[in-house]
């Protein structure tokens, strides 16, 4: 046990020092709202069990903070030719872009964008460098409306001591044909990461973004940490896209909210493959009169991986819709945890809001856990959820078999046919291919 | 096969009474029933939670938060809310110190 | 618009078993809940000391245990129950005949048609009147074949290897803090025995009334279902409606052995000062059928979910849950399965009803352990909203650790319809009569397995609820 004088959290490596570090040549206004960030994480309490967010997902037992070090922040030197090889045939499946920036560890350490984008404005840049560059914007949206550090415990450790992450910046009305591609790998075992990402897309714009991060297996903890703050306008269209495909003994956590304006539209896929203990925060905010968001998640657990999904969808505004799918499988003694809420608030009438979980068990060992919630002060408002969780279709396999597949394929068409439903509902150019490609090498292992 | 591991002396938990501690990785609750010695690991089996913060009762070890009771000899559930048991590790006393082998 | 003045008419509850006796009673504890007033009630029954021990223990465990922060909003009760009567008893003995029961008891159950009732349709009537059964009764057939229906009293006296067997085992006193309470001051309630192979043709009922200002109810009640045996028990309760507030904590505690088939029906309409705070819990064996139907109306709050624990292979549980929540009404209910066993099977379906300032909120679990092959479950959940006041929450839990299961959840959420208003008010229906129909509809499923005459009883209550002076 804790001794009641200890603060919980703040370890030889993680405490005020290491803030005050980060903050060194930052403007004044990064400085406070750092020291600030790290009094409210001193504040809160660790996460228990006991918590509804956390009922299945135990911190004493998946994150050891006291074995942790931070990781180093330094840029490597921007050369394709010294990156890891996984992370370089990441990038060679990446099909056509507008964009591409590349962290390492944790300091970005290549950006490129379109020519004819940046003179139309179009800014993507590290967050390092935008904090200067473009401060104006960074100070208004950086951890203040999306993700403050208030929000969580992990939240106020994300904003006290984050390193570097991405800036996206589209102007009004400019809309991107491709989508910006952002690729990350972890490669320093026992560290602790913190990148944040901060997108905002002025009225009228189109912008669709995939961040896909990468490692091989780590022998000792490995903790990633990620923020992420996704602005929509009025009018605007916004696509963001996680692929989580870390190695084993990795901890990846990621707390991300989106905003959408009046009749924005902004959807989200998370997809979860990797890491040894996975837990993804996503609350859509549903602010302006028409704005609408689609949601979806798949998620694939073998060995003894740990899933924990926890969403929220928050209907402030009246005529306002979302749509929440998320779909896993599940196999050896892996297990995941889906708790996911629409709230649709006083006054926020005409509210169309749906959510669906399904989970598929693929193995005596598995388990799965899922907790749909409503709550609803509106009467005037179309809301319904549903959650399932079962085996493989008897029916489907048996049909393949017949048609002379063995078993193993059959059941790998089912599973694949399963997913696949999260994956046709967000067509993007790669991201399907990739992310098929991904669940099937899984699934021969 | 996991390793012993010295938890406590015997006089560190009299007759009737129990301890949490730890072994390696594990968090178990030692208890002395009359003089002989049980493990469990602290965990209630209805649902995850500390068994550590509720009673031993002779035999019975009662888990304050929903009310299951387990034999501690053998770590079964003797009343709802819980149906599973609770895990039992082996105990070892060797000149006064207990070590019990977990995980 | 016309529609607005209707629902402005619905807003007009009125409750029909408000009134009030004149105050009567042979002894009271002091207002709250202490060691000493465990004791009296210890006393007042003439107890074995065992019992004394393990009230006293359950009143250190209540104490223990902190206010829970789910649910609804309990805020205040601390302060409540610092002014409750724990404990009233309000004559000296219980009675087995209608005739001896004191006259302005005896005249309320008639207002509220009990012995009407036991003459037409039950197998025995227990009546409740504050803290203690005033009668008790059950038809002769079924004693001559060893059905025991009796106060859960005379259960202990009477039966006490049985009760000791079972009694605190299902819902241990430690559960939650309100089951650590009612195992500290219980009192009243019904102790029922059905034998192997007996089927009770008609219900048993039991009636809980409170009358007394400030009065705190903590009904017992232990039921053990043999072996292929088949019995209805049905509960009702009301009060007067004061300007404090009341409270009652019932713990019902059932064993469905091997084949039985057991149903527990609940009206619930007591007054909406009071908190209702229930654990109810089945414990269901190899092929036994446990079934809860739960209706609420009435009170202020109610946190209430009947759950079904099957142990047993192809056990099955069934739950019906029906809740109204009308201006300032919160109703917190649900229900739990627990899948134990291979083959067993469940299903939930809660519907509820939210008008003006109303709240109804489903809160469930289905859990299924590893090893429970072949395990089904589903669960549906209906809510209606009538005004923009009104709110609903849905909250289930749903846990699976056995691949070799099939488990379902839904839910939805709608407005009462204006396409349903319209069609029925095109069929020559004004607006409130359709809104009446429409929420009849609703209810139909609990309506229907009720015996008639509870069913049209049902139906007017929900009527009354529903009706107001339009325009």
């Amino acid at each position: 046990m804790a001794e009641s004088t200890e603060i919980e959290g703040v370890t030889e490596v993680f405490n005020r020092t290491a803030v005050e570090a980060r903050s060194a040549n930052e403007p004044e206004w990064l400085a406070a709202r750092r020291a600030h960030a790290w009094t409210v994480y001193e504040g809160l309490p660790m996460p228990t069990t006991r918590l509804e967010e956390w009922r299945y997902t135990d911190l004493r037992r998946a994150l050891d903070l006291e074995a942790l070090h931070l990781g180093s922040v330094d840029p490597l030197p921007d050369d394709p030719s010294s990156y890891p090889a996984l992370l370089r045939a990441t990038m060679d499946e990446d099909h056509e872009a507008a964009g591409h920036l590349v962290i390492i560890d944790g300091a970005v350490v290549h950006t490129d964008i379109r020519e004819d984008l940046a003179s139309r404005g179009v800014v993507l840049m590290p967050l390092r460098e935008a904090i200067h560059a473009h401060s104006d914007l960074v100070e208004q949206y950086l951890a203040t409306e999306a993700v403050p550090p208030e929000e969580s415990k992990f939240a106020a450790l994300n904003a006290a001591l984050w390193s570097d992450g991405i800036f996206l910046y589209v102007p009004r009305g400019v809309r991107l044909k491709n989508p910006i591609r952002v690729t990350r790998w972890v490669g320093e075992a026992g560290a602790a990461f913190f990148s944040r990402t901060l997108i905002v897309a002025e009225s009228t714009s189109q912008v669709s973004y995939v961040d896909e991060v990468v490692s091989d297996d780590f022998d000792t903890q490995t903790f990633a940490s990620s923020a992420v703050e996704v602005i929509a306008k009025d009018g605007a269209q916004v696509q963001y896209v996680a692929l989580q495909r870390l190695g084993r003994g990795a901890f990846y956590q990621s707390e991300q909210r989106t905003l959408a304006g009046r009749d924005a539209t902004l959807d989200t896929l998370n997809v979860s493959l990797g890491a040894s203990v996975s837990r993804v925060d996503l609350n859509a905010r549903l602010l302006g009169p028409g704005s609408n968001s689609d949601m979806l998640g798949l998620y694939f657990g073998a060995d003894d991986q740990h899933f924990d999904h926890n969403t929220s969808q928050d209907h402030v505004a009246p005529h306002s819709h979302s749509d929440l799918l998320y779909k896993g499988a599940l196999d050896d003694a892996s297990r995941a945890a889906f708790r996911g809420i629409i709230r649709v608030h006083k006054g926020a009438q005409q509210t169309d809001a749906y959510q669906t979980n399904r989970n598929l068990l693929l193995s005596e060992d598995a388990r799965a856990d899922s907790l749909p919630n409503l709550e609803i002060e509106a009467d005037d408002v179309k809301c319904s959820h549903g959650s399932t969780v079962g085996q493989l279709d008897d029916e489907q396999l048996f049909y393949l078999m017949s048609r002379g597949l063995p078993r193993e394929k059959a059941e790998r068409l089912v599973v694949l046919g399963f997913l696949g439903e999260v994956l046709s509902r967000l067509p993007l150019g790669g991201v399907v291919e990739k992310v098929t490609r991904a669940i099937e090498e899984k699934l021969r292992a | 096969m996991a390793d012993w591991v010295k938890v406590a002396t015997v006089e560190d938990c009299p007759p009737g009474e129990f301890r949490a501690l730890a072994a390696g990785r594990e968090r178990i609750v030692l208890c002395n029933v009359d003089g002989d010695f049980h493990a469990l690991q602290d965990r209630c089996s209805h649902e995850d939670l500390p068994l550590s913060n509720g009673d031993l009762e002779g035999t019975e070890f009662l888990c304050i938060h929903h009310g299951a009771r387990f034999d501690v000899c053998t770590g079964r559930a003797l009343c709802l809310p819980a149906l599973r048991p609770v895990s039992v590790y082996d105990v070892e006393i060797r000149d006064g110190d207990v070590y019990v082998r977990a995980g | 618009m016309p529609q607005n003045e209707v629902i402005q008419g619905l807003d007009l509850d009125e409750y029909k078993y408000g009134f009030v006796d004149e105050e009567q009673h042979v002894f009271r504890t002091q207002p709250g809940l202490s060691e000493e007033v465990v004791r009296q009630i210890s006393a007042q029954k003439d107890e074995p000391e065992w019992m004394l021990e393990f009230r006293l223990k359950a009143l250190k465990i209540y104490e223990s245990k902190p206010m829970p922060e789910w649910g609804g909003d309990l805020s205040t009760l601390e302060e409540t129950l610092d002014e409750i009567y724990f404990y009233v008893r309000p004559q000296d003995q219980m009675e087995r005949s209608w005739d001896d029961v004191p006259e302005n008891i005896k005249n309320t159950f008639e207002k509220l048609g009990i012995p009407e009732a036991e003459q037409k349709v039950l197998a025995g009537v227990g009546a409740q009147y504050e803290s203690e059964m005033v009668y008790h009764s059950l038809k002769k057939e079924w004693e001559d074949k060893g059905v025991i229906f009796d106060s859960i009293e005379d259960g202990l006296k009477n039966h006490p290897e049985l009760f000791r067997k079972y009694f605190g085992t299902i819902i241990p006193s430690a559960d939650n803090k309100f089951s650590a309470m009612n195992s500290a001051v219980w009192s009243g309630g019904s102790f029922v025995y059905i034998p192997k192979g007996v089927e009770l043709e008609t219900p048993l009922q039991a009636y809980f009334r409170v009358n007394q200002e400030r009065m705190g109810q903590f009904e017992r009640t232990l039921i053990i279902a043999d072996e292929g045996s088949r019995a209805h028990y049905i509960e009702g309760c009301t009060a007067p409606t004061y300007s404090t507030e009341s409270f009652h904590s019932g713990v019902i505690e059932i064993v469905v052995n091997k084949g039985a088939h057991f149903r527990y029906t609940t009206i619930q309409n007591w007054s909406t000062n009071m908190y209702n705070l229930v654990t109810q819990r089945a414990l269901v064996h190899e092929r036994a059928t446990m079934e809860w139907l739960d209706g609420n109306l009435g009170s202020k709050l109610t946190m209430k979910y009947p759950s079904c624990y099957l142990v047993g292979e192809g056990a099955h549980g069934n739950i019906l849950s029906i809740a109204y929540s009308g201006d300032g009404q919160h109703q917190d209910t649900g229900g739990k399965v627990v899948h134990a066993a291979p083959h067993t099977t469940s299903s939930i379906v809660s519907k509820s009803i939210s008008k003006g300032t109303g709240r109804s909120s489903y809160r469930g679990l289905c859990k299924v352990y590893d090893g429970a092959v072949g395990a089904k479950s589903n669960v549906e959940c209906d809510a209606l909203l009538i005004n923009e006041t009104s709110r609903t929450d849905t909250y289930p839990y749903i846990e699976i650790e056995e691949k070799r299961s099939n488990i379902g959840h839904e839910a939805t959420v709608s407005k009462v319809g204006d396409e349903q208003l319209f069609y029925l008010m095109s069929r020559g229906m004004s607006e409130e009569e359709a809104m009446a129909l429409i929420v009849r509809g609703f209810i139909e499923p609990i309506a229907k397995l009720l015996p008639l005459e509870y069913a049209v009883e049902l139906n007017r209550l929900i009527e009354l609820e529903m009706e107001g002076s339009v325009g």
